[in-house]
């Protein structure tokens, strides 16, 4: 059971991986074909597009999994972390709130979408095309009852997104470092 | 206007951001509530859910992330700084100079500022802690210096900015009073902000130099030798090579900035896993994985934001608040002062890209109105905002210069005021005479 749970607690970053290496191979596939070859790959640009629209809701969604959505908190952070968890507890019921309120409108939308407005070059139709907007909504409203259910009841923080950038950066700078030390001793 | 509708909308915006609901969240519900009070249907949040995201000049801002955090795990960003070290030479306080003078490097091949700061601080602090600059001091000047990495093109906040003013027209009574204006694009932003981010560099080399002078730090015992620089050159051919590629293929018009920044992570993954082979397997996931989650939620601000915006333009209010400052002033000069003053408050307490998507809706046709130029204004904006990455409470440059030095953020910030003062004064330079931002575009002809 426990790969299964790690693999569904970090689903939507391994999803994000994927769509963000191709769609980025993909223009560069378009680019060298345009530059050297002198054509171009007419639904490249479309299908990149809509993989990024994806990319970036998943994305949200796995930011809000990491509790990395930026708030103006430096107020909370005097408060007595037990009451700051409340505090913003009431925050994220408003999005929540929100959420639903999107996937129902998102829901609505869809259905009303007629099966011949299709995606110009690919001919997808944009009804499957938009559905990534009620799941990755759904998604993110499950991420952030789970990082409440983590604060509230477990007890558990999660990391300060901004401590989590500057520790990723200066990880990052101290393995670069390390490398470029190998190398040259 | 519509009785309550300023009262809903920046009372619930601004009681969610004291309720500790992060930015976006404030964003969205702030507008869903405007929408049901003017009666609006709010399915027309899917739509644009789509459109605001799916557009292919805001696929550079995933895409110039990950550039960035590749460059820094294939080695490329350790070899630029080295080219920089080797510059420092017999001078006062030659060392911080080169600092300055790496960050300025640094910021051509990276879009961000804590990136810059964290690249150049682990190598330049503990040198100049080593050669009898005070550790603080050390710390103080790459905090500063980190923020030239947003000013320097390539820069993720000028794509940001140039998405959101794309689609702002100026208002017909600017037009009618100005003159017609420039259409923005992120192309001409990066052209336009690279005088501007050495007019910044040329505020802060000064102070150094004043400051180094004041406390007595010399340079390093052995004269400026050319073999060094030759060699550190040399070493990090590659490496010099990335910024001509990426911003000759912009300024050459032979590539778009998204194009641009595709060519420029497979350019370094060819370097890192080829030539320098420092780049493994392990390190592009981690790269990709720290790209995702800070587009997402850079992106989701940009959907609430673009909901915001269409509120705020629908109604009106930017030219109302234009109304408003201009009955209180006609005078360029104190209106620059005051959106530069709330723009320095402003990126005190909120996160660079989401204070642009949000200003730009308000700011923007006010600029508009005073008959400031779109690229000037989003210049004099980005260099505004970037002082913020050095000041507390929310200075990511501070965090990253307070655990490379062990300096505490509090000694680090009253060290680094000096530098914010030089740098206002650089951005008060740059907003008076808009030819440094203009002048290099008109002559490349765009």
């Amino acid at each position: 059971m426990r790969p299964l749970w790690s693999f569904l607690d970090k689903f939507e970053s391994h999803v994000c991986r994927v769509l963000l290496a191709v769609f980025v191979t993909l223009l560069f596939v378009q680019i060298v074909s345009r530059q050297i070859f002198g054509f171009s790959i007419t639904w490249i640009e479309e299908l990149s597009v809509i993989l990024f629209v994806w990319f970036a809701y998943f994305g949200a969604s796995y930011a809000a999994r990491i509790a990395a959505h930026n708030r103006v908190g430096f107020h909370l952070n005097a408060m007595s972390r037990e009451k700051a968890r409340i505090v913003e507890a009431v925050g994220d019921a408003f999005w929540i709130a929100f959420n639903v309120v999107f996937i129902w409108q998102s829901i609505q939308f869809i259905g009303r979408l007629k099966p011949f407005v299709k995606a110009q070059t690919l001919g997808w139709e944009m009804r499957h095309v938009y559905l990534v907007l009620p799941i990755a909504f759904t998604l993110m409203t499950l991420r952030i009852l789970q990082v409440n259910y983590l604060k509230l009841v477990r007890g558990i923080d999660p990391a300060d997104p901004d401590k989590v950038s500057v520790e990723a950066a200066l990880e990052l700078a101290e393995d670069e470092q390390r490398a470029y030390d190998k190398g040259h001793r | 206007m519509d009785g309550h509708l300023v009262e809903i909308l920046f009372g619930a915006f601004f009681a969610l951001l004291i309720l500790g609901a992060p930015i976006t969240v404030a964003l969205g519900v702030s507008s869903l509530a405007a929408m049901l009070y003017l009666g609006d249907n709010p399915i027309k949040m899917v739509q644009m859910a789509w459109s605001s995201v799916g557009s292919f000049p805001l696929m550079a801002l995933p895409s110039f992330i990950l550039a960035g955090a590749l460059m820094e795990a294939a080695g490329l960003s350790r070899r630029l700084i080295a080219v920089a070290e080797s510059l420092a030479g017999p001078f006062t306080g030659g060392l911080s100079a080169a600092t300055v003078m790496a960050c300025l490097f640094f910021g051509a091949i990276s879009g961000s500022g804590p990136a810059t700061t964290a690249a150049v601080g682990m190598l330049m602090i503990p040198a100049m802690v080593r050669q009898g600059y005070g550790a603080g001091y050390a710390a103080s000047v790459t905090a500063a210096a980190g923020g030239l990495g947003i000013i320097i093109p390539p820069s993720i906040p000028m794509v940001i900015y140039g998405i959101s003013a794309m689609g702002m027209q100026p208002p017909p009574e600017a037009i009618e009073a100005h003159g017609a204006f420039q259409s923005v694009s992120i192309s001409k932003l990066f052209i336009a902000g690279f005088l501007p981010g050495v007019v910044m560099a040329g505020g802060l080399l000064t102070m150094n130099y004043i400051r180094c002078r004041m406390r007595g730090f010399h340079g390093s015992d052995q004269p400026l030798s050319m073999r060094t620089v030759a060699s550190a050159c040399y070493h990090g051919f590659w490496a010099l090579l990335a910024p001509v590629v990426i911003l000759g293929g912009i300024y050459s018009g032979f590539f778009t900035p998204t194009e641009a920044a595709i060519v420029a992570i497979f350019y370094t993954l060819f370097v890192g896993a080829v030539i320098y082979r420092e780049l493994n397997l392990r390190q592009v996931i981690k790269s990709l994985d720290t790209t995702t989650w800070l587009a997402g939620r850079v992106l989701l601000v940009l959907f609430t934001a673009t909901i915001f915006g269409r509120i705020l333009v629908e109604n009106d209010i930017p030219g109302v608040i234009a109304g408003g400052i201009l009955s209180l002033t006609t005078n360029i000069y104190l209106i620059w002062a005051m959106i530069i003053g709330l723009l320095l408050i402003i990126g005190m307490f909120m996160e660079t890209l989401a204070a642009i998507m949000i200003l730009v809706p308000v700011m923007l046709p006010v600029a508009y109105m005073m008959g400031i130029d779109p690229i000037h204004f989003g210049i004099v904006m980005i260099c505004t905002l970037s002082v913020g990455f050095q000041t507390p409470p929310l200075g990511e440059n501070l965090f990253i210069a307070s655990g490379i030095s062990g300096i505490s953020i509090e000694r680090i910030s009253v060290r680094a005021i000096p530098f914010a003062l030089a740098s206002v004064t650089a951005i008060f330079i740059i907003a008076c005479f808009p030819g440094i931002a203009l002048w290099l575009p008109r002559m490349m002809g765009y």
